[in-house]
């Protein structure tokens, strides 16, 4: 049997997986530079969907399935969505038993509210911060374990790159910022479960953490990507000079209309088009239907009521008015899409294994659950489905074999780090993190083309060669240098995928190909060969 | 607008006051402001010397992470939801909280309150609610960030102590609400690490970014 496991990142999908391998006997190295109250899954604000006993009236499971694959654009797997669906109802009673402080109803059973593309209520939530209430129950059983000594949290501790021999990995090199230095650890398996791609794009409604980093090396490194051009552009974000402010879906899972201003009079441009529920149709649609507008698109609440948006949704009401000065229970607000999840990451199968063997991918990093378009309340059940998923594929595996002599490649990247580290470039990263997002944001929007995207791969194929003749610029952390080329080469990955698909699908739309082309409905999957960048769809 | 910083290049080295000069709007957050100098091709000092890019911490910058925990003008609080404009000043001054180890500038070591709550089993374990009255005050609770700001202003609490501090308390109150087996046990090292050495100065409350009443969780426990 396996006996310890390393798990790189400490969301929610990291800690679901540490805490069902701890639960049967594994040792557990949760590995993240900061506490898991830093992790992007804190800000998970809507909720998280499942089929329970007292299901809104005509819901099932299967609905759940076929929502959740029609809102991907049929891209996701059948067999593996039915799993996620199946599994909701045991994750909510495993997330009220560790102590979850679900928001109730009067006669105090679990409250749930209706969410986009959903054919009935099904999220249930924790006000509006559902992710931070998971966050700490998780955080406090993982203490649980920690202080049975079956789980070990190495903080300040980076990902550098794995530890992979003829298609197997034994472990990861980890850079310790304490020490300053790389050390190796070894594993029975490793789950990797960092996030999304937030760095490419700059500042999104997520988490500055969250780079793309691991993606990107391990990609150099013989995993295969897939998805990668599908990226969810949330509907309703707020402005500010900070960043995007995420209004949550909610906010419109709770009523809320979006309109804009034509004329003197409001219009409801999603109601008149898509009907009743027009509101809360799927955010890729409702983010293009806002682009198309070429408005200032507002979000108005206020007709709730102060006493239900007090109640309901008290975090967005809070976030409005400290960020943007508007009183939600008065004013509209105004709203603009921004770059919020991405359905693309590792490729993985059903029992959440990449291509390397031994190696995991769990969470918003892996590409399994939301095909070409997420549904608002299914990521927060994919981070918990997915930990509990790898965790007991891990648990039935043999181990304990050993690893093969690995000390040529330490050596090696111990001296490159090293050497890199002695250098004094003024030349800052942040600048071509900069540039990057630039790049990105411009030329892969929510409407591409073949022209905007081969401008964005000559932009970041100069990007990365740059980077490849700089040397480390020591006013910030190593962690900075080194990450660097890993999330250039990932951009490079992400325009290549979405240039590859020459069709429209989901929250991939290409303006020089507008239709969906049935032909295409697979998955598109990436390797890095010898330097190129090779696509192919899964067929 | 003058920017002063007191900056740390390492946990063992000297720290040192560093001021900038800042022109630009004052609606921006002092996690904008560092953004600000930090983004600027060259970064100079108020001297007009050229200078290293200045460590902080961020995640959501939206102030559900905690993460941008420092002291502005002498007061604890969160760099991302400390606009300049409210700042009242000419002059903004930034320091690390001084509870904590400085790992470099004004990135600390906050493991401390985890390592608290660790040795002294603050953990649910089996649910076993009993009569579920305070579910109100069970969700403000858990929204703690643990970015230590309660810690930072406490008259009582100092890093290494035996008292542990207002976040220590509000997770004492999750595991006594939900698990009614543990409720003495818990009561117990709550009144050994919290109970005795609380002056009941309630700062804590006050900078709390997740507007704990921490008095509310010390009523029930002190009532048992």
């Amino acid at each position: 049997m396996m006996r310890n496991v390393l798990v790189i990142g400490s969301g929610i999908s990291g800690m679901s997986c540490a805490l069902r391998l701890a639960g049967q006997g594994l040792f557990v190295t949760l590995v993240s530079p900061f506490p898991s109250e830093r992790s992007q899954s804190v800000m998970a604000a809507g909720g998280i969907n499942a089929v329970l006993e007292d299901n809104d009236e005509g819901d099932t499971v299967q609905s759940h399935v076929e929502d959740t694959l029609k809102g991907g654009a049929y891209l996701a797997g059948e067999e593996e969505v039915r799993g996620l669906c199946e599994h909701g109802g045991e994750i909510l009673k495993y997330l009220e038993s560790i102590g979850t402080v679900f928001s109730l109803d009067n006669d105090r059973k679990l409250s749930k509210r209706a969410f986009g593309g959903q054919s009935h209520k099904r999220t249930y939530y924790c006000g509006a911060s559902t992710g931070k209430q998971i966050v700490s129950s998780l955080v406090m059983e993982v203490r649980h374990f920690e202080a049975e000594g079956r789980i070990i949290r190495r903080l300040w501790n980076c990902f550098h790159s794995a530890l992979i021999k003829d298609g197997v990995c034994y472990g990861a090199l980890l850079y310790d910022e304490t020490s300053g230095g790389l050390e190796a650890c070894y594993a029975d398996a490793v789950v990797m479960a960092t996030g999304g791609q937030n760095a490419l794009f700059g500042k999104t409604t997520g988490s500055t953490q969250c780079d793309g980093y691991t993606q990107g090396m391990l990609f150099t490194q013989g995993v295969k990507l897939k998805n990668l051009e599908f990226i969810q552009y949330h509907p309703t974000t707020m402005e500010t000079g900070q960043k995007k402010m995420l209004i949550s879906e909610a906010a419109r899972g709770e009523g809320g209309r979006l309109f804009y201003v034509e004329d003197g009079r409001r219009v409801y441009f999603m109601e008149d088009k898509y009907g009743e529920k027009g509101n809360l149709m799927t955010r890729d649609l409702v983010s293009r239907e806002i682009w198309m507008t070429k408005k200032q698109v507002m979000l108005d609440v206020s007709f709730l009521g102060e006493e239900l948006i007090r109640r309901r949704i008290p975090e967005i009401m809070e976030l409005c008015a400290k960020y943007g000065g508007i009183d939600i229970t008065a004013e509209p607000i105004p709203v603009t899409p921004s770059v919020h999840f991405f359905m693309g990451g590792f490729a993985v199968g059903i029992d959440h294994e990449t291509n390397i063997r031994n190696l995991f991918a769990v969470g918003e990093c892996a590409s399994i659950y939301h095909g070409a378009n997420r549904l608002g309340g299914n990521s927060l059940l994919a981070a918990m489905h997915g930990g509990f998923t790898a965790a007991d594929e891990i648990c039935g595996r043999m181990g304990g074999g050993g690893h093969p002599d690995l000390d040529g490649y330490i050596k090696d990247q111990k001296e490159i780090l090293e050497k890199k580290g002695k250098t004094e470039s003024r030349f800052p990263v942040a600048y071509i993190r900069d540039l990057l997002a630039e790049t990105m944001q411009k030329d892969l929007g929510i409407v591409r083309d073949e022209k905007s995207l081969d401008n964005g791969i000559a932009d970041v194929d100069y990007y990365l060669e740059t980077a490849e003749k700089i040397q480390y610029d020591n006013s910030v952390m190593p962690y900075f240098n080194y990450s660097l080329i890993g999330i250039l080469t990932l951009a490079r990955a992400v325009l290549t995928c979405a240039k590859s698909r020459r069709e429209s699908r989901g929250a991939h739309y290409r303006a020089d190909y507008p239709k969906t082309n049935e032909e295409l409905a697979h998955a598109t999957l990436i390797s890095y060969d010898d330097g190129a960048y090779n696509t192919r769809l899964e067929v | 607008m003058k920017v002063k910083i007191l900056r740390q290049v390492t946990p063992v080295s000297e720290p040192y006051w560093e001021c900038f000069n800042y022109e630009g709007p004052m609606d921006i957050t002092v996690a904008g402001l560092l953004d600000h100098i930090n983004y600027n091709d060259d970064i100079v000092n108020d001297k007009g010397e050229s200078t290293t890019r200045i460590g902080w911490e961020c995640s959501c910058l939206q102030g559900v992470c905690g993460s941008c925990a420092m002291v502005i003008n002498d007061r604890p609080a969160l760099a991302c939801e400390t606009f300049l404009g409210d700042c009242k000043k000419d002059e903004v001054t930034i320091r690390p909280l001084r509870k904590f180890p400085v790992i470099h500038d004004l990135i600390i070591d906050r493991s401390s309150i985890h390592e608290n709550l660790k040795k002294t089993s603050v953990y649910i374990g089996e649910l076993m609610q009993g009569e579920d009255r305070d579910h109100e005050h069970q969700y403000t609770a858990a929204k703690c960030l643990k970015c230590g700001l309660c810690l930072e202003v406490c008259p009582n609490y100092k890093n290494g102590s035996t008292f542990y501090g207002a976040a220590f308390a509000n997770d004492c109150y999750l595991v006594y609400a939900r698990n009614k087996n543990k409720a003495e046990d818990i009561r117990r090292v709550y009144g050994e690490r919290f109970g005795r050495g609380c002056s009941k100065s309630l700062s804590c409350m006050d900078v709390c970014p997740m507007k704990i009443p921490t008095i509310a969780s010390i009523s029930k426990l002190n009532r048992g």
